[in-house]
């Protein structure tokens, strides 16, 4: 995926223009409902299928770049891509127009609720979301379990920040941090270790 | 002017270590909320579950949170700032090859990272439902989103939709 040269006629890559790039992502921006890996489908349908700017394992490999960064699986990978694509200013504009549908739609709808929240039907509403909600994160820890390595290293790791953020009411800022130090320190004994059997081992 | 630089501050923080998906940035956003008493519990409800109803990721709650907090303005500003640290970050890992070290990071992020933020999200739930869930009704509501999302995999917009519904009967039948 060598996109920085600027071979009009190549075959793998054709270079969309900035706008190209733009409007799609903006189409994704404003269809993509459900979030997560239910929007990854939509993206691999638009760009990969449809205007086929990356080739299936660029994707594959795009995803993975993704799952490293801080933030919404999708904005990061939709970034990565634009900026492959068109560098810097392509991945600025893209993104604005990916988030842009979400950010007039929400703006709307918070003055319309700023604006009604002191009615009682309203407030009532808003008790059942707040309910809807705890709910929903209970369901997301649920589902995040699953992608937790069944490992005792991350049973000790996460009922420590449990116990520290429940018990000291430390920040959640220190406590990823924290958990980045943890998985440094597995890394580095996952290297010895591997080392001093000979073998490799996977966990 | 204070209140903007205080927000944009808050929700670079917030982009800068929601590891794990948009749902990592919930508790962040829940502890910076609360710390400096921008919404209650329940406008923080509402701003989650608009981010659910709503395209696109989880994190523009961030837009309903800096607009209540300071206007146009400042949604601007949140927003702004709680994707920038995703934008610098994919380009740095683009830049820097860090794909020779993938199976590296990802490794740290699963085994560290990832449960933390599972117990957070887990403590986040705790400290949203302890101030704000108070009848029956509400309780019922957890239970059953929670196990809808769990085993039908229904959409989380529909649920929250659901929920809003079952919310306003339930206030035009008590007054």
């Amino acid at each position: 995926m060598r996109t920085n040269d600027d071979e009009p006629g190549a075959n793998e890559s054709p270079n969309p223009t900035t706008w190209n790039v733009t409007r799609t992502y903006f189409k994704i921006g404003t269809l993509g409902f459900g979030g997560g890996y239910a929007v990854l489908d939509l993206i691999h349908s638009e760009l990969v299928v449809k205007q086929r700017w990356l080739d299936e394992q660029g994707f594959q490999d795009m995803t993975a770049l993704s799952e490293m960064a801080p933030g919404a699986l999708t904005v990061n990978l939709l970034a990565a891509i634009a900026y492959r694509m068109g560098g810097i200013r392509t991945m600025i504009a893209a993104t604005a127009a990916l988030i842009l549908p979400s950010f007039v739609l929400i703006i709307v709808l918070a003055g319309l609720f700023l604006a009604w929240q002191d009615n009682p039907v309203v407030k009532s509403a808003m008790k059942g979301l707040t309910a809807g909600v705890v709910g929903l994160l209970i369901a997301v820890v649920w589902d995040m379990l699953k992608g937790v390595p069944k490992h005792w290293y991350c049973l000790v790791v996460g009922i420590t920040a449990l116990f520290l953020g429940l018990a000291f009411s430390v920040n959640p800022i220190w406590l990823v941090l924290l958990g980045g130090l943890a998985g440094g320190i597995k890394v580095l004994l996952a290297a010895v270790f591997t080392r001093n059997s000979g073998a490799g081992r996977s966990t | 002017m204070n209140i903007l630089y205080e927000l944009a501050y808050s929700f670079l923080k917030i982009g800068f270590f929601g590891f794990g998906g948009g749902f990592a940035m919930i508790p962040l956003m829940h502890s910076e909320v609360y710390r400096h008493a921008w919404l209650s519990s329940e406008q923080f409800g509402v701003a989650i579950a608009l981010g659910q109803v709503t395209p696109g990721p989880v994190a523009i709650s961030a837009t309903f949170i800096g607009y209540k907090v300071a206007g146009f303005a400042g949604a601007f500003l949140a927003t702004a700032a709680v994707f920038t640290p995703s934008l610098l970050i994919m380009y740095l890992l683009d830049r820097l090859y860090l794909k020779e070290r993938k199976n590296e990071i990802t490794h740290a992020i699963v085994h560290g990272i990832l449960p933390v933020i599972v117990a957070l999200i887990l403590i986040a739930a705790v400290s949203l439902g302890r101030p704000a869930v108070h009848s029956w009704w509400q309780a019922l509501i957890v239970v059953t989103v929670a196990l809808l999302a769990i085993t039908r995999k229904t959409s989380y917009g529909l649920l929250v939709l659901g929920c809003m519904a079952v919310g306003a009967l339930m206030g035009w039948l008590h007054y």
